[in-house]
C-alpha cells in the first residue's frame, strides 16, 4: 500500500515538473534545467561511486564528450541535434567502456585520482583538436525557446532514476552493492566483478554524456573549460553524497535542495555564495556523512545523537 | 491645507516629470579570477549612470526618466552568468542589457539577448566569433580583435632599422587567436618577416622554452597576444633569461596601472597598444571629456582607469543615446537606433557597423620612465619610441 | 644543441620548486592517508603571507620564508586538529570531499580580503643572472631549486633520524602500536599536517618570486603536486625530488619540441599512465 503512495506521489511530481513551462516564469525554467541536468550528472555518478563503490572524479570527461558529439556535429557538420547527441553517447560510452578496462583496476583514491588525471588529459587534448574547435571552442546555432530544453532534461532525469530504480532491485545492483562492500568476497561468490563494473561505469558515461549534449544546445557555445568543467565532479559528488549515495531518490533530492540554495545565494546575498559550497560540504562531511536519505531514514530513532554518533565513529 | 495642497502638487509634478526609470541589466564577473578586470565593467556602469542620472537622465519625448542600474555578480562562472541575464530579463524586468567582461564570457552570454530580442551593448570581447553568427542585437565597443598590432606594425615598418625578424606568441583563446590571426597578415602586407608563431596555452606561468627559441632565433621583435598574468610572467622571465628584444609589444596589460605597478620598473619599455587614452580632445557630453573623466575617477575609485572603464561607459552612454533617438524603450526600435548611432564620447567617436561593432584604430603606446607615452597613431609618430631597446643587463 | 640544454636547465630549476610543492602533499599523504585537496590552497596563502611580510615589512623575501613557514603551520595544525580529525577515521573519500569544502573555504576568503588583483614578490635582485658556456641561469630560481633540496633532505633526516620522525613514522605504520609506546596521534597527526602546510608555505613563498599570486592559484598546484606525488610515489620524500626534476623536465621538452599547448597533455598523461601500470608510483615499491 505504502509503495502505491510513494508512487502515485512521485508521478504527481513528475507531472509537476513537466508542466513547469506553463505555469512557471522563464526564470524557474532556466533554474530548472540547470538543476535537472545536474541532478541527472549526480545520478549518473550515484551508479558508479554509490552503488559500485568506486568514487569517479571524472565523470566531466563524459559530459564533455556528450557536449563536443552534440557540437562538432551540429557546428562543423550541420547535423541535427539527435545525430550530435547520438554522436556524443557513443562517444561517453566507448570511452567508459576503454577507459574502464585499464582504470577500474585501481582501488579506491587511486582510482579517484587517476579519472580526475584523465579530466584534465581530456581538457589538455580537446584543447588541441582543431575539428572541435582547439581552446576557442566551437559555436552551435541558436534554437529560441528553452522547453524543449527542460523537457529532455526532465525525462532524461526520469530515465536515470528509473535505471538507478531497477539497478537497485536487480542483480546486477546487488553485485554492485556485493563490489563495493567487499570486492575479494564478490568474486569469490561468483560475481563477475570486470564485467558489472565496467557495465556501471557505461551506464554512468551514457546519462553523463547525454546531459552533457543537451547543455552544450542549450548554451550554444562550447570550449574545453567549459564542456570539461573540473568544478562539475565536485558538484555532481557533493549533491549525490549530501542526498544519499546509493539510493534511489538521494542524489535527486541533494541536487535540487543544493542548487536551490545555490541559486539563491547568487541572487541576493552574493558575497558569501561562493563560499556556500565549501562550507556544505565541511559541514555534511562531519555530521552526515552517509547523506539526507540516511538522516531522514535514521533521525527517527536516534534524534539530535544522529550527528553525535557520526563524529564520534569518525574522529581520531 | 494649502500648503499641503502645494506639498502634494509638486511632488505629483516632479513626479511626473521623473518618470519610470529605464534599467539596464549586467552579470559581471565581480568575484573569481578575473575579477581584477571585472571591476572595471561595474564601476564604469556605476559612475556613468551616476553622472547621467545627475545631468536628468534619459529625455524621451517630454519626460525625463533615470536609469536604474542592475548589477550581479556572476563569479567568473559561464553558465551562472548565462542563468543570471536570463533571471535579469524576466524576473527583474530589465529594459536593457549591457555586457560582461572577455570573449567567451559574451558568448554565451549574448544568445540569451538574442534568443529574448533585447539589445545588450557590451564593452567587454573582440574576439571575431562574436561578430559572424548573424546577430543582430548584439553591440560591442571593443575594436576588432585582428587589428590590435594595426598601429605597431604600421610603426614597425617605419623604423630603421626594420626589424628583420619578428615572433608571434598567443594564448589559445579565442580573443588572442582572432588577433594572431589579423596580426599575420598585417606583418605579411608590411613585408615584415615572421620567424616564430606559437600558441601557447592560457594561463602558462612557464615561458622558459619559448624565451629561449626566441633568444636562439635571434628574434628582433616579440609580439605577445595573451592575458594579463601570461605578460607579467613573460616579462620577468625574460629579464631573468636575458633575452632582449630589440622590441616587445604586448596587448594587454601595458595600459593598466596595476600591471605597471606590478614590474616596477621592469615595465619601461615594454609597448602595447590601446584604443583609448585620456585626453582632453575627446569631449563628452556627461563628463567634459576624456582627461576630466579619467582624473574624478581616480579620485572616486582610487585607482586609474584604462580602455576597459573608457568602453563600459561607451557602452552606456550607446544605449542612452540610442533610446533617445528611438524616442522609446521598445526594444526593437531601441536596437534599430543602435544600428544607427553616431556620436562623440569620452571613448571616442562611438558607431557600429553592420555587425554590431564598433571601429576604432588603436594608438601605439609605450611604457616610458613608468608613464604611459603614446607613440603612434593614425599614419604618424606621436612621440618618439625607445628602440632598439637596451639588453636587459644594462638598464 | 645550446637551446635544448637552456630549456634542459630550465626545466630542472622548474622541477626544483615542483618538488618542493610536492613535499608536504606527499608527507601528508604518505603518512596520514590524507589526500589534501586544499594544498594548492595552502601554497596560495603561504604566498600571500610573503606578500605581505615582504612589502609590508620590508623583509627580504628569502628572510620571510621562515616566518610564512611558521604561520603556515599553525594554520595546518589547527585545519588537522580542528576539522581534519573529526573525520579521519571514517572512510576516505571523506577526507577528499572535505579538504575540498577547505580549498573553497580559503579561496573565498583570500579573494575576500586581498581582493583578486595580481600580486608579486619583486626583490631587485629578482632578474639577476649568471651566464655558463653561453647558458643563462637566473638567480632566484637557482635559490629556489637549492631551498627545495635542503628541506627536502632535512625532511628525510627528520623523518629518519629525530624522535619525532620516528614518532610520526610509527603512527603511519600502527596507529594502535604507537599509542601503547606514548605516541599521542592526535598530537602527532596534528604536527605531520602542520609540516606538511609549513612546506607548502615555504613552496608559495617561492613561488610569489617567480610568478603571480592571486587567489585563484591553487587548484593548478594541487593537480601539479599530484603528478610529482604519483610519480615520486609515498614511501620517501628524496623521491619526491625526483619526481619533480622529472616533470619539470618532461614540461620543458614537450614545450620545446611538442608545442606550448601540449605541456598538460604531458604533465596529466604522465599521471594517468602511472595510475594505471604501476599504481604505487614510478620509483615506489611495488604495490
Amino acid at each position: 500500500m505504502k509503495r502505491i503512495v510513494w508512487m502515485a506521489l512521485l508521478a504527481a511530481a513528475v507531472a509537476v515538473l513537466a508542466a513547469l513551462p506553463w505555469i512557471g516564469n522563464s526564470v524557474l525554467v532556466q533554474f530548472g534545467i540547470n538543476v535537472l541536468l545536474l541532478a541527472t550528472l549526480a545520478q549518473g555518478w550515484n551508479i558508479i561511486g554509490g552503488y559500485a563503490g568506486y568514487p569517479s572524479f571524472g565523470n566531466s570527461v563524459f559530459y564533455g564528450l556528450g557536449a563536443y558529439g552534440v557540437a562538432i556535429a551540429m557546428a562543423q557538420y550541420q547535423l541535427p541535434f539527435w545525430v550530435g547527441m547520438l554522436l556524443g553517447l557513443t562517444l561517453g560510452v566507448a570511452f567508459a567502456a576503454l577507459l574502464g578496462l585499464a582504470v577500474l583496476r585501481l582501488k579506491g583514491h587511486y582510482f579517484a585520482i587517476c579519472t580526475l588525471g584523465l579530466a584534465l588529459v581530456m581538457t589538455a587534448i580537446v584543447s588541441n583538436l582543431e575539428i572541435a574547435g582547439s581552446n576557442i571552442g566551437l559555436v552551435l546555432p541558436l534554437h529560441r525557446g528553452e522547453v524543449l530544453f527542460y523537457e529532455l532534461a526532465l525525462g532524461l532525469l526520469v530515465l536515470a532514476t528509473l535505471s538507478v530504480f531497477w539497478l537497485s532491485r536487480s542483480r546486477f545492483g546487488l553485485g554492485l552493492i556485493a563490489i563495493r562492500e567487499n570486492e575479494e568476497g564478490a568474486a569469490v561468490l561468483g560475481v563477475n566483478t570486470t564485467l558489472y563494473k565496467i557495465l556501471a561505469f557505461v551506464l554512468s558515461a551514457a546519462f553523463t554524456a547525454l546531459a552533457g549534449g543537451i547543455y552544450a544546445y542549450y548554451i550554444t557555445f562550447i570550449d574545453p573549460a567549459g564542456a570539461f568543467d573540473i568544478v562539475l565532479n565536485v558538484k555532481m559528488i557533493i549533491m549525490a553524497v549530501f542526498g544519499g549515495p546509493g539510493t534511489v531518490l538521494g542524489p535527486v533530492v541533494g541536487a535540487f535542495i543544493l542548487s536551490a540554495i545555490s541559486e539563491v545565494l547568487a541572487t541576493k546575498v552574493t558575497s558569501i555564495a561562493s563560499m556556500f559550497f565549501g562550507i556544505v560540504i565541511v559541514i555534511a562531511v562531519v555530521f552526515m556523512p552517509r547523506g539526507i536519505a540516511h538522516l531522514v531514514a535514521n533521525i527517527r530513532r536516534t534524534g539530535w545523537r544522529y550527528f553525535a554518533e557520526n563524529v564520534r565513529t569518525h574522529r581520531l | 491645507m494649502y500648503r499641503f495642497l502645494f506639498l502634494l502638487a509638486s511632488l505629483l509634478l516632479s513626479g511626473a516629470a521623473w518618470a519610470q526609470p529605464v534599467t539596464f541589466g549586467a552579470s559581471i564577473q565581480l568575484t573569481g579570477p578575473v575579477a581584477n578586470t571585472g571591476r572595471y565593467y561595474k564601476d564604469a556602469y556605476d559612475f556613468a549612470v551616476e553622472k547621467i542620472n545627475a545631468a536628468g537622465g534619459i529625455t524621451i519625448g517630454s519626460a525625463r526618466h533615470p536609469i536604474a542600474l542592475r548589477i550581479l555578480d556572476n563569479q567568473s562562472d559561464v553558465n551562472l552568468s548565462v542563468r543570471q541575464y536570463a533571471q535579469l530579463l524576466s524576473q527583474d524586468k530589465v529594459n536593457f542589457l549591457l555586457g560582461p567582461f572577455a570573449s567567451n564570457f559574451v558568448l554565451a552570454d549574448s544568445s540569451i539577448a538574442e534568443k529574448v530580442r533585447v539589445p545588450m551593448v557590451q564593452g567587454g570581447g573582440a574576439s571575431d566569433q562574436i561578430y559572424s553568427r548573424g546577430y543582430r542585437y548584439i553591440f560591442g565597443t571593443l575594436p576588432a580583435a585582428s587589428n590590435y598590432f594595426g598601429s605597431t606594425i604600421e610603426a614597425m615598418a617605419k623604423l630603421n632599422p626594420k626589424p628583420e625578424r619578428v615572433a608571434l606568441l598567443y594564448a589559445d583563446d579565442a580573443f588572442d587567436v582572432s588577433v594572431a590571426k589579423g596580426t599575420r597578415a598585417l606583418l605579411q602586407k608590411a613585408g615584415l618577416r615572421l620567424v616564430i608563431d606559437e600558441r601557447y596555452s592560457t594561463n602558462a606561468s612557464d615561458f622558459s622554452a619559448l624565451l629561449s627559441r626566441i633568444k636562439s632565433g635571434n628574434a628582433d621583435a616579440v609580439l605577445v597576444a595573451g592575458h594579463e598574468t601570461e605578460i607579467l610572467n613573460f616579462i620577468r622571465q625574460a629579464k631573468s633569461l636575458n633575452v632582449s628584444p630589440k622590441l616587445y609589444s604586448f596587448t594587454v596589460g601595458v595600459p593598466s596601472a596595476d600591471f605597471r605597478h606590478a614590474l616596477g620598473k621592469d615595465a619601461n619599455g615594454a609597448s602595447g597598444m590601446t584604443a583609448w587614452l585620456p585626453s582632453a580632445t575627446l569631449k563628452d557630453r556627461w563628463f567634459g571629456n576624456a582627461e576630466e573623466f579619467a582624473r574624478a575617477w581616480k579620485a572616486k575609485f582610487g585607482y586609474e582607469p584604462d580602455y576597459h572603464a573608457a568602453s563600459g561607459v561607451a557602452a552606456v552612454q550607446a544605449l542612452v543615446n540610442a533610446i533617445e533617438a528611438a524616442g522609446s524603450t521598445d526594444p526593437q526600435k531601441v536596437r534599430d537606433a543602435l544600428a544607427k548611432v553616431s556620436f562623440d564620447s569620452l571613448y571616442g567617436p562611438v558607431a557600429f557597423d553592420d555587425k554590431g561593432q564598433i571601429s576604432l584604430p588603436q594608438i601605439m603606446v609605450q611604457i616610458q620612465d613608468d608613464k604611459v607615452v603614446p607613440i603612434y597613431a593614425g599614419k604618424d609618430f606621436i612621440n618618439k619610441l625607445e628602440y632598439p631597446l637596451a639588453p636587459w643587463s644594462k638598464r | 644543441m645550446a637551446l635544448l640544454l637552456q630549456v634542459l636547465v630550465s626545466g630542472i630549476l622548474l622541477g626544483g620548486l615542483y618538488a618542493l610543492m610536492a613535499l608536504g602533499l606527499a608527507l601528508v599523504w604518505g603518512v596520514l592517508n590524507i589526500v589534501n585537496l586544499s594544498h594548492g590552497a595552502l601554497i596560495m596563502v603561504g604566498a600571500y603571507v610573503t606578500y605581505f611580510l615582504v612589502t609590508g615589512a620590508s623583509i627580504d623575501p628569502f628572510a620571510a620564508l621562515p616566518i610564512a613557514a611558521a604561520v603556515l603551520f599553525a594554520i595546518g595544525y589547527v585545519i588537522q586538529r580542528g576539522i581534519l580529525n573529526l573525520v579521519i577515521r571514517g572512510p576516505m573519500f571523506n577526507t577528499l570531499l572535505i579538504t575540498f569544502g577547505i580549498e573553497v573555504i580559503l579561496t573565498y576568503l583570500a579573494q575576500l580580503w586581498f581582493s583578486a588583483d595580481f600580486r608579486t614578490i619583486n626583490p631587485n635582485y629578482a632578474g639577476s643572472n649568471y651566464s655558463l658556456g653561453g647558458i643563462t641561469i637566473p638567480f632566484v630560481q637557482v635559490l629556489a631549486f637549492a631551498i627545495a633540496i635542503a628541506l627536502t633532505v632535512a625532511m628525510w633526516l627528520t623523518l629518519l633520524h629525530t624522535r619525532l620522525g620516528r614518532g610520526i613514522r610509527a603512527a603511519a605504520q600502527n596507529l594502535v602500536a604507537a599509542r601503547l609506546y606514548g605516541v599521542n596521534p592526535k598530537r602527532i597527526y596534528a604536527l605531520t599536517f602542520g609540516l606538511g602546510a609549513a612546506l607548502a608555505g615555504v613552496a608559495g613563498g617561492l613561488y610569489g618570486t617567480v610568478s603571480q599570486i592571486n587567489p585563484y592559484i591553487g587548484g593548478t598546484l594541487t593537480a601539479k603536486s599530484f603528478v610529482i606525488a604519483i610519480i615520486a610515489g609515498l614511501d620517501n620524500p628524496l623521491w619526491v625530488i625526483v619526481g619533480g626534476l622529472f616533470l619539470g623536465v618532461i614540461e620543458s621538452l614537450t614545450a620545446l619540441y611538442v608545442g606550448p599547448t601540449y605541456r598538460d597533455v604531458a604533465s596529466f598523461g604522465i599521471l594517468v599512465l602511472i595510475l594505471i601500470v604501476r599504481p604505487s608510483g614510478l620509483l615506489g615499491r611495488a604495490a
